[in-house]
């Protein structure tokens, strides 16, 4: 059976959930994404993301308790379930893999 | 210190356009506390009701009109966990705009646009021949 990958918005997703983790909600995975990559992230298209990988296992969320400063919204706290936790190692041992031996991939960047 | 104010018709219409996005809507007023413009916030709430669009998902069968339906329907509506579509009656299109609002729309299309009417009724009537064609095709395929 094929192993599930994810693309790269997914990933960076993920790991993002694991490096707030157990603060990681719209907010601040956004904030993480767009701290390490440069690139900004739309938080539509982050819930979007966040809800595909919700529906396929490989995150569950909690509702938070309402707070006046956020005009008395709850926030929605994710986190990698084991499944998630398994598809980001397999699309970082493929991802490994298919950097290996490139010959141009060893030179240093100048 | 006074607090600023996020766009709350902005997050009206997020949390009206694009189902269970209270949370997003507190994400966005927490943005705009820390640095974000209202137009920042008018960006990200446009870019979620287009997502949302986009990525809308409809049961197969939604008048539920038999018991079975195909699996991959029922499996699609449980992973999405979104209720049945339900039918639009109120005569406009639009989500959200009903009798009122057409009501308020029709004598403002007077008063600004009146040649629009001949469009407007010449969509009613071709809307109608389109129907009435479909159906009897469809009467005629069925025998």
């Amino acid at each position: 059976m094929p192993r599930h990958l994810l693309t790269d918005f997914e990933l960076m997703i993920l790991l993002a959930v694991l490096r707030v983790e157990p603060q990681a909600y719209g907010v601040r995975i956004a904030r993480d994404i767009e701290g390490a990559t440069g690139r900004r992230v739309l938080l539509g298209a982050a819930y979007a993301a966040l809800e595909r990988l919700e529906a396929n296992g490989l995150v569950s969320s909690i509702i938070g308790s309402a707070t006046p400063e956020r005009g008395g919204r709850a926030k929605r706290f994710f986190r990698l379930t084991p499944r998630g936790l398994r598809a980001v190692k397999n699309t970082q041992q493929a991802l490994s893999a298919m950097w290996r031996d490139i010959p141009q991939l060893k030179e240093k960047l100048t | 210190m006074t607090r600023r104010q996020p766009p709350r018709f902005a997050l009206a219409l997020l949390e009206r356009l694009v189902p269970g996005s209270t949370c997003m809507a507190g994400d966005l007023i927490e943005r705009y506390e820390q640095r974000a413009s209202r137009w920042g916030i008018w960006g990200e709430v446009l870019a979620a009701i287009a997502i949302e669009w986009v990525h809308r998902t409809d049961e197969i069968r939604p008048l539920r009109l038999v018991d079975l339906q195909p699996a991959d329907a029922i499996e699609r509506t449980r992973r999405f966990g979104r209720r049945g579509s339900t039918i639009n009656l109120t005569g406009s299109p639009v989500y959200g705009i009903g009798g009122l609002g057409i009501a308020i729309l029709l004598p403002l299309m007077t008063l600004v646009m009146p040649a629009a009417w001949g469009l407007f009724i010449g969509s009613i009537v071709v809307g109608i021949l389109l129907g009435v064609v479909m159906i009897s095709m469809r009467r005629k395929r069925l025998g």
